[in-house]
């Protein structure tokens, strides 16, 4: 592919090769976002670049429970009314965001940065799994709920901790797989379904 | 040669790409390696769900790409559910496919791996045993001819009753004796239980209890694999260090 350089400034060129490094970005998209920025008044522009500088330089991970945070804790972290004897551990900070959307938790949350990947190398050291056994005690958790993703690292993530955590007293819950809400039981994978159907429940008459 | 096109096979690892995409790659039975693209897989709502995770067994129809194949359809052949009813069947089906991962080659069908594959990943599901996976990379090796020697000295040959064979050299596929000694002790349990895995008595082997004979015989086992595929194997490692 050529897109000559030669053809561009080199402070435009700069700009392109700079958003086409972020993710899902190809180089005629990095080119086109350059050519809206060159359009839009430079306060406009001003004020992104201060955000990006702004979050960048602010922006780090809660001290307790590795979500993203602006002050040593974050702002679940530091909120008094959270129930503290319940953690939901999650694989990102994403998840945190998807899980509080639904209004139904109102524990704490612990982050691991990733999941545990054999074939990659990733094991629990690379976790955030020491942190999370080290909160129990002192903040006397009662329940961890396992919520990293439905995929084999996430399963084995969970699998892991539900060993390690078992003995130590406390509950350990792994998140209920079944069908999404607004699909169709014929297209449903048999895993699935066949946790859906072990995961069955009265219903409420 | 037509577009789409159907096969067996099973996912030996995922990539994601892009928002919700994932590159699948599978072993199957009449194409060898193939890697596909499996578009929005990442989405609670995907139509293939958890059929491509890895150590699944599908049946795929497939799309013939210009790099990437695009995976079209896929259908259970077996349920994935034991393998991940444990963390020790899911580690152990994790190390059955990296390794056949190491040895499947793109526009190379191996009908024989893809066997050996689907039937380690059914032993693991109905009867995990200590040997399992050891068992496994000896057969592999045997399958691609590099069976080791045990009822001699591969440096200098010597064989019968009076030698005593003390050592395995990964180098030499084989037992040397104590003249010829060179690589890792071995000790006689361990080439009994390893002429149990390539002599046909499997079952035997297979029910042996864990113990410092099997660990004997599956870091041997690892070991030579990986001189074979000149790779180190990272999920048996993981495994053996946070085994069981």
């Amino acid at each position: 592919m050529s897109f000559g350089s030669s053809h561009y400034t080199p402070a435009m060129q700069s700009l392109i090769d700079e958003f086409g490094k972020l993710p899902g970005i190809g180089p005629k998209s990095a080119q086109r976002i350059a050519f809206h920025l060159l359009k839009l008044p430079a306060e406009d522009v001003g004020r992104l670049a201060q955000s990006i500088t702004h979050a960048k330089a602010t922006v780090r991970f809660c001290e307790r429970c590795f979500n993203i945070a602006a002050d040593v804790l974050c702002p679940i972290c530091a909120d008094d009314r959270r129930d503290s004897t319940m953690i939901c551990v999650v694989e990102e900070s994403r998840d945190i965001v998807a899980i509080e959307r639904t209004g139904e938790f109102k524990g704490r949350y612990h982050v691991l940065l990733g999941a545990m990947n054999p074939l990659e190398g990733i094991g629990p050291e690379q976790l955030k799994i020491r942190e999370l056994v080290a909160r129990l005690g002192p903040e006397a958790v009662e329940e961890v709920i396992l919520c990293t993703n439905p995929n084999t690292e996430g399963e084995v993530t969970a699998m892991y901790l539900a060993r390690m955590l078992s003995p130590l007293g406390l509950r350990v819950t792994r998140i209920a797989s079944g069908l999404p809400v607004g699909g169709d039981l014929e297209y449903a994978d048999e895993l699935t379904l066949g946790r859906a159907l072990e995961g069955r429940r009265t219903l409420e008459t | 040669m037509s577009e789409l096109y159907r096969d067996v096979g099973v996912v030996l690892r995922t990539y994601k790409l892009r928002e919700a995409d994932r590159i699948v790659v599978l072993h199957t039975e009449a194409n060898g390696k193939v890697r596909a693209v499996a578009k929005g897989v990442r989405k609670t709502k995907s139509k293939f769900g958890a059929r491509l995770e890895p150590m699944s067994h599908v049946r795929v129809l497939l799309y013939r790409g210009r790099e990437l194949d695009i995976v079209s359809q896929a259908e259970s052949v077996e349920p994935l559910t034991p393998m991940l009813s444990s963390l020790d069947r899911a580690t152990l089906g994790m190390a059955a496919v990296e390794a056949v991962d190491q040895l499947s080659i793109e526009g190379e069908p191996d009908p024989r791996l893809y066997k050996m594959l689907v039937g380690v990943l059914r032993s693991i599901a109905e009867q995990p045993s200590a040997l399992t996976i050891p068992a496994f990379y000896w057969k592999l090796l045997a399958a691609a001819g590099l069976s080791p020697v045990l009822d001699a000295c591969v440096h200098c040959g010597e064989s019968g009753t009076e030698v005593s064979l003390v050592a395995f050299d990964t180098n030499e596929g084989g037992t040397v004796c104590r003249a010829c000694r060179s690589g890792v002790g071995i000790s006689q349990g361990a080439i009994t239980v390893m002429e149990e895995i390539l002599g046909g008595r499997l079952r035997e082997a297979l029910s042996r209890e864990e113990s410092p004979l099997t660990h004997e015989v599956a870091a041997l086992a690892t070991r030579s694999l990986e001189h074979h595929v000149e790779r180190r194997l990272r999920a048996v490692a993981m495994f053996e260090v946070h085994g069981t």
